[in-house]
């Protein structure tokens, strides 16, 4: 089938399933972005500037430029996306266009439902375009959290790892730190203490430079309490890389879990949120679950998944819950989405 | 007129004293225009040699362009510059001036933040509670934004700023600000203070030569005693 083909049998599945095509603006304000995804994104974005001094960008990514449409109120909660997004790559040739076709949902309220529903989605659309031998590919975030929540190191040691899981060559840097307790620590709190009683003395409402004096004082209480140094360090990253080691067939998933949890004396209890995952079971698929893995995308929150057909990756996606509330939404709004890989169909 | 070199070098200040001595030093005297305000000048006994002065950051640009064969001017602006730039010149030498260092500096009342980890965790806190970046003044936004990334900070936003970036922070245009320093005394002036690990780069006076122009230079570079 011709490339256009493709596409239009993929969108009649995904239109089958209850999606909604959603068009969002190609032109996007850039400051607007930036102010709630971080500067990284800039160097990608491609931008002019209006008459009116304001910063533009063309839509760098459908999932990014749909959650803004649908805050906007210009979507419903169940779209499909088809279309062209432009961005930079680091890589010197490459296009600046992407055709991207996906769906997600926005607003998600059953977790397990609609994981399901992206993924069976996107299953059935492959299988209308003739993909054979399709396998997939699962993994979950939130079972990292799980088991840094369960474990005893400083709570801000937790966070930093949480927040850097998605960056693996970072992440590996901070275990390295983590495991020869050599991270640079403010030991010299000598100094400071001075100022520390001086500044308790002061309005506790004053800013200095965007944060006020009891803000500062309390984060500075705070890490005398709970330093970044603690002695259990290697122990601790020995359990996060076996974790990551953890590659199996999805049967088999409980009774790793249980093993990896008791050869290391963690609780029975402590990965909570399998339901959706082993809902998946309901696909009757080849489908292996993967711990490290879905790391390259700062947004997911929970499942990620990629499908394959043969050795070729033919969609990924995943659920994002914090997106939409760090785009500017005032709630929390959960959402779950996957895209097309066009190139390898 | 085939071999003439075109060698640019700073317009003002410190920087354009020391590198006329440094040229003196290498028994090149410069000859500047008698006209208090001309950007032009010569080498004693050596016609082949054209003197234009310009501002540092110029000299990368024209020397990229190949307007200029050789140039001194700060490693700090060469790194900054974009990098397709960057390509197209050679450090032939770094001097012994002009020492100065980017650094991480933050209002010294902020007693909590010493290391560039405090700062990931501040920045954190600061996208939770407001639901915005930190925001990161420079003059130097490409080193800046490479050194934060690999530092693994990322959530903060830079305000480009042009001059008296240390003002920024009290004034509500930026938390915290990137700057180049030799001495500290006008960070340290003006309440601010370098993170333990917030050296982004030291810098100082380089020689450097368009890439291109290496071959035609090499006689002339001799006789500088390289």
């Amino acid at each position: 089938m011709k490339s256009k083909k493709l596409s239009e049998a993929i969108i009649k599945t995904f239109k089958s399933n209850g999606f909604v095509l959603s068009e969002p603006d190609v032109l996007l304000d850039s400051d607007y972005i930036i102010e709630r995804s971080g500067e990284k994104f800039r160097s990608s974005m491609l931008t002019f500037e209006r008459e009116d001094g304001k910063t533009m960008c063309l839509r760098p990514d459908l999932t990014v430029a749909s959650c803004i449409s649908f805050l906007q109120k210009k979507s419903t909660s169940k779209i499909y996306y088809s279309g062209q997004a432009y961005r930079r790559s680091g890589d010197k040739g490459t296009n600046f266009i992407n055709d991207q076709l996906g769906i997600e949902i926005l607003g998600s309220k059953n977790l397990v439902q609609d994981d399901l529903k992206v993924i069976s989605t996107i299953l059935s659309s492959a299988k209308k375009i003739k993909m054979k031998k399709i396998k997939i590919k699962v993994g979950d975030i939130s079972l990292f959290k799980d088991l840094i929540n369960s474990l005893d190191m400083p709570e801000r040691w937790k966070l930093r790892l949480i927040r850097h899981f998605w960056r693996p060559s970072y992440f590996e840097e901070l275990l390295k730190r983590l495991e020869k307790n050599t991270d640079i620590d403010a030991v010299t709190f000598d100094a400071d203490k001075k100022r520390f009683y001086e500044m308790k003395k002061i309005y506790q409402g004053k800013e200095i430079a965007g944060r006020s004096i009891s803000e500062i004082l309390k984060r500075f209480e705070k890490k005398i309490k709970d330093p970044r140094s603690f002695a259990d360090g290697k122990k601790i990253v020995k359990i996060v890389k076996t974790f990551l080691k953890i590659n199996c067939k999805l049967s088999e998933l409980d009774e790793k879990l249980l093993n990896f949890a008791k050869k290391n004396n963690l609780k029975k209890n402590i990965f909570k949120n399998l339901k959706s995952i082993q809902n998946l079971k309901k696909l009757n698929q080849n489908i292996n679950f993967v711990t490290n893995f879905g790391r390259d995308v700062e947004y997911y929150t929970g499942i990620v998944f990629e499908v394959f057909s043969g050795t070729k990756e033919i969609a990924s996606g995943g659920r994002y819950d914090d997106l939409l509330k760090s785009l500017g939404a005032k709630k929390n709004i959960p959402a779950v989405g996957a895209a097309i890989n066009l190139k390898n169909i | 007129m085939r071999d003439l070199i075109t060698i640019g070098l700073p317009s003002k200040g410190r920087l354009k004293d020391k590198s006329i001595s440094f040229f003196n030093d290498n028994g090149l005297r410069i000859i500047q225009s008698e006209k208090e305000r001309n950007y032009f000048g010569t080498i004693e006994n050596n016609s082949n040699i054209k003197i234009i002065f310009l501002h540092a950051k110029e000299i990368i640009q024209r020397l990229g362009d190949g307007t200029l064969d050789i140039g001194v001017s700060g490693l700090d602006l060469l790194k900054e510059s974009d990098k397709n730039l960057q390509g197209k010149i050679n450090i032939q030498k770094k001097l012994n001036y002009g020492n100065a260092n980017l650094v991480i500096a933050v209002p010294d009342d902020w007693i909590d933040v010493q290391t560039i980890a405090d700062l990931e965790e501040v920045s954190f806190d600061i996208r939770f509670k407001r639901n915005g970046r930190l925001r990161v003044a420079t003059k130097y936004p490409n080193l800046t934004n490479d050194f934060l990334i690999s530092k693994g900070v990322t959530q903060y936003k830079l305000i480009p700023s042009l001059g008296a970036t240390e003002t920024y922070p009290f004034i509500g245009s930026s938390e915290i600000i990137t700057d180049i320093t030799s001495t500290g005394k006008t960070l340290a002036d003006n309440n601010l203070r370098v993170l333990k690990d917030g050296l982004i780069l030291s810098s100082r006076a380089c020689l450097f030569i368009a890439k291109k122009k290496a071959a035609k230079l090499q006689p002339f570079l001799k006789s500088l005693g390289r």
